[in-house]
């Protein structure tokens, strides 16, 4: 695994060049205007969305979609 | 009394009584949209010649003796997210298809079959990411934001320009411009209402559902949208069963609902937060949204105080959900026309494309947490009331907010914080007009309830507006 791609699966804030490489790998080239607004939206919302690792999951799996009294009750 | 200052039922019976006919009505309507759309913005594409013909077809039928129900010859507006075959679905946006959809969206084919007669399409904030609805007007205070992404629809409604109207929300996008413009907008459990033909913000949190002048009209149009036959095996179907145990079929939700003959709520238990949705409220909002809660009481209802589970992880659970699924949807677009987007769409819908897949994995195993911790707690409670937004309309050039305990926060961030959780966990919410905070501006009473228990909701909503005397007449639209 090279840096960068270390670099974009991690909570550590970005430079617009690191920010750049990653949107390419996710394959969504950005152009140089574009660097600095998006990585400073993307370190914000990588900021707000941090706080999940703090909890305790155990085996709780993903809920994809919100299924109304679980799978029993599962809406479309 | 002009028809357009009707409620959805006040129209619906003077159309039953053969008082008043869907053409004046919808003549009504229009002539009020030609005096205040100038100055409100609210619609993106009108149909008026196809909304008198439907006007003039719904006469015919109910002077045949065919009369649909109270949603026959009735004029509405459909938010531009929510296809209308015919009218191009916008979503306010230069990169809206400009081809018109060949058929309905599945609630709007539902409309139709109820005999609804289409105004046209109102404005969102674009593709529903944004709570301000910029193109719109706020119908009380043209300085001020109309709230979104259902702006239009929540002026229209509030001025008179629609008897009803049609919006979604993937984190507020009907109770906060309902809020803001002092009219009712339900957001009915996740999976009640069919998104076929709806354009997806999110697509595990949106929502489609009505903005009306009274609950008692939201319930009329609500049991028009869930139908008589909800699609196989969903909880609109009259054999399944909800999850509380009681029965889901359409009579549950709406119209078969028999009006309160009394404002009686005994025995009803009321929750009210301690903590989230009181913290960083205006105290206008707070003494507003206090005093409704106290009615509520007055009516018979037991308050209990509870605590909001995971209320640390909200934000963080609704962004790691909306946020890539929202640049999922947008991946062709973004990737060939992103100069077509509005700057502030733009970025987020970019920036989603660097949220690693671990993050949102995270935001999808809280939201179980969440449902279960949210199960938990209406057992102890059948609906929690808290404001839906936590300030009124702010001017149109405000971006931030100032807390008193040093905080600040952009103006969307406030308008989704309180209505929010509703989307992560599914469950119905309602948002009802209470008095003026002082400033003459609305704020919104929030009620949350169990899945697909949306007839509590509605029961105690009305007997709120008995309680307080709301009339639900439009408001008068300043020159």
């Amino acid at each position: 695994m090279q840096d960068h791609e270390r670099l974009c699966m991690t909570a550590a804030e970005l430079t617009p060049q690191e920010g750049a490489r990653c949107a390419l790998r996710a394959g969504l080239p950005l152009a140089d205007d574009r660097l600095a607004p998006v990585t400073a939206t993307a370190n914000h919302i990588q900021s707000v969305l941090g706080v999940l690792r703090e909890l305790d999951f155990r085996q709780t799996p993903p809920a994809p979609v919100y299924q109304a009294g679980g799978p029993a009750g599962a809406a479309l | 009394m002009q028809p357009y200052e009707l409620t959805l039922a006040g129209a619906a019976a003077a159309i039953r009584a053969g008082e008043l006919s869907p053409v004046e009505l919808t003549a009504s309507v229009l002539g009020r949209i030609g005096a205040v759309e100038d100055r409100l913005g609210a619609y993106v594409t009108l149909a008026a010649d196809s909304a008198r013909r439907s006007a003039v077809r719904a006469e015919r039928e109910i002077a045949a003796g065919r009369h649909r129900g109270p949603l026959h010859g009735i004029p509405f507006g459909l938010k531009d997210l929510i296809d209308a075959a015919g009218l191009p679905t916008t979503a306010s946006s230069r990169v809206g298809s400009p081809h018109p959809p060949a058929t309905d969206s599945a609630v709007a084919a539902r409309l139709s079959a109820a005999g609804a007669v289409l105004l046209g399409k109102t404005h969102t904030h674009e593709f529903g990411y944004g709570l301000t609805t910029p193109q719109t007007r706020n119908a009380r205070d043209h300085a001020r934001i109309a709230g979104g992404s259902s702006g239009g629809s929540a002026v229209a409604v509030a001025a008179g320009a629609a008897t009803f109207a049609l919006g979604t929300d993937t984190g507020g996008s009907i109770r906060v411009p309902a809020a803001l413009n002092g009219v009712v907008g339900l957001k009915p459990t996740y999976g009640l209402l069919p998104l076929h033909g709806v354009t997806s913000l999110s697509w595990s949190l949106d929502h489609v559902g009505p903005l009306t002048r009274t609950v008692e009209d939201a319930a009329l149009v609500l049991t028009a949208l869930v139908g008589r036959q909800g699609p196989p095996g969903s909880p609109g179907t009259a054999s399944t069963t909800a999850p509380t145990g009681r029965s889901a079929s359409p009579a549950a939700h709406g119209a078969d609902l028999p009006p309160p003959e009394s404002a009686d709520l005994t025995g009803l238990r009321i929750g009210v937060p301690r903590q989230h949705y009181f913290e960083r409220v205006d105290p206008g909002v707070e003494t507003s949204v206090r005093a409704a809660i106290g009615q509520l009481h007055a009516c018979g209802a037991e308050l209990m105080d509870i605590d909001i589970p995971m209320a640390r992880y909200l934000q963080a659970t609704h962004w790691g959900l909306m946020v890539p699924e929202a640049t999922a949807a947008h991946e062709q677009t973004l990737r060939s026309v992103p100069e077509l987007y509005g700057e502030d769409v733009r970025v987020l819908l970019e920036a989603g494309a660097l949220v690693p897949a671990g993050d949102y994995l995270r935001a999808q195993r809280s939201r179980a947490l969440m449902r279960e911790a949210w199960t938990e707690l209406f057992q102890q409670v059948d609906v929690v009331a808290a404001p839906s937004v936590p300030m009124a309309a702010v001017r149109a050039e405000q971006q931030t907010v100032q807390w008193p305990d040093g905080t600040a926060e952009t103006v969307s961030d406030a308008y989704v914080r309180l209505c929010a959780p509703a989307n992560i966990t599914g469950i119905p919410a309602l948002s009802l007009p209470v008095a003026p905070d002082g400033t003459g501006l609305p704020a919104g009473l929030q009620l949350m309830g169990r899945p697909f228990d949306e007839a509590t909701l509605l029961r105690v909503g009305r007997a709120y507006e008995t309680a307080s005397g709301s009339v639900g007449g439009p408001v008068p639209v300043a020159a």
